[in-house]
């Protein structure tokens, strides 16, 4: 019983860790500068949505270590993402039942609300650590790309999700 | 929670006291190859597009470097001249020798995720002998200065970033100053603490000083833009655009 158990519990990982790479690539792409703004979070909607799909197998942990390594891979102040990714984790797993029932568009205006957080905390560190070169409030716009990307991501992961059956 | 106190404890770590240049440095290993895959896409490009340039074009390009070669030796020729004659004042006046500098080229694979800091990042790292504060150039002036090494990459903070100033030194009367970065994703800096009847015109060259033994004397940093003499205010505001196209510059030059 504990065998199959841990048999189903390591099913499919291969899928998760591809799309975390894949986020990861998206977030390093280059992009004109004046397209730079509007960049969505990538790691953090793929990560709200594993946390919503399997809140059993991807928990703050796995989300801090995959945050520790998006600010080895941007260069950012460590644990910086750590932080922010395992908050938004937080939130997404204390929200996951209801996620599931909203329709696409109360989805996407919640995914608004955690990218926004994720990149106010984010905003706040720096400002705390004097790493803060924003001007004004164009931090934010980010959060309104990720959440008009939102069913984009979502279908496509569902979809990757069923045909490997990743549970 | 606990994982809240370790972000806290690692970000303040990271910040005032640097001891994870080297969890970084070994952790950057995994990240080599998603660095390498981003910047693939344009590595295949310029190969594929090197395979089918046509013989027209190729002959017609090589006729352009080759009048610019000439055009280029001519000047060299001028410049021997200059910089031996340089050398003897040098030495009459007991100054030190100017050494030549070192350097290695680089190119451009990627810019800083956050746009909000003027970072890039080039394909040469540690294994290659690069180290931090190491001056960045392009062909057309002082570019940046490594801040972060991988062992295959490394980060190069922009002259034009926040965070940055570079000592300066006006070319026509060897007035010296700081010339920093501002926020915003304008390339533009400004001069620190110029008073308002200190002598500068705009066009005024600025190059390095050497001050502040990070960057080697001389290299080309900026062109004052504009120039504002505000009486209410005990300094001018005075602009400076790069002369580096660091918005555009791929192939840059690593000072050793």
């Amino acid at each position: 019983m504990a065998d199959t158990a841990t048999l189903k519990a390591s099913h499919g990982l291969w899928v998760i860790v591809v799309t975390f790479i894949i986020a990861a690539l998206l977030l390093v792409m280059p992009l004109p500068d004046s397209m730079e703004y509007y960049r969505p979070e990538w790691v953090a909607l793929v990560v709200i949505y594993w946390a919503m799909a399997l809140p059993h197998r991807f928990g703050l942990i796995s989300a801090w270590v995959l945050g520790f390594f998006v600010d080895v891979l941007g260069g950012s102040l460590l644990g910086l993402n750590g932080l922010v990714l395992s908050l938004v984790t937080y939130m997404a797993l204390s929200l996951y039942q209801r996620l599931r029932m909203f329709t696409m568009l109360q989805q996407a205006s919640t995914i608004f609300i955690l990218v926004g957080l994720h990149q106010l905390v984010s905003f706040w560190v720096l400002t705390v650590s004097n790493q803060n070169t924003s001007p004004n409030l164009m931090f934010l716009i980010s959060a309104l790309t990720s959440a008009i990307i939102w069913p984009l991501v979502f279908y496509s992961l569902r979809y990757l999700r069923r045909s490997f059956r990743v549970v | 929670m606990a994982l809240v106190l370790v972000s806290i404890v690692l970000m303040f770590a990271d910040n005032r006291f640097g001891y994870l240049s080297q969890v970084r440095y070994y952790a950057s290993y995994s990240v080599t190859p998603i660095h390498y895959l981003s910047s693939l896409p344009q590595a295949v490009s310029q190969r594929v597009g090197n395979v089918f340039k046509g013989r027209d074009e190729l002959l017609a390009e090589n006729r352009l470097l080759q009048e610019e070669l000439l055009m280029q030796q001519y000047q060299l020729q001028k410049f021997d001249h200059l910089t031996a004659e340089n050398q003897r004042l040098n030495e009459l006046l007991n100054a030190s020798a100017i050494v030549d500098d070192i350097v290695v080229r680089a190119q451009l694979v990627g810019e800083s995720p956050d746009p909000f800091k003027k970072q890039v990042l080039i394909n040469k790292g540690s294994i290659h002998g690069v180290y931090e504060g190491q001056p960045v150039l392009d062909a057309d002036g002082l570019f940046g200065q490594v801040v972060m090494i991988e062992p295959y990459y490394s980060w190069v903070q922009l002259i034009t970033d926040a965070q940055h100033s570079t000592p300066v030194q006006i070319n026509r009367n060897g007035i010296r100053a700081v010339v920093s970065g501002t926020q915003g994703s304008q390339h533009v800096m400004v001069l620190n603490n110029i008073t308002a009847n200190t002598d500068i015109v705009e066009g005024d060259m600025l190059v390095t000083s050497g001050l502040g033994q990070r960057f080697p004397a001389g290299y080309r940093v900026g062109v004052i833009t504009d120039i504002v003499r505000d009486p209410g205010q005990p300094f001018a505001l005075v602009r400076v655009a790069p002369t580096a196209r660091l918005d555009s510059s791929r192939n840059l030059l690593l000072v050793f």
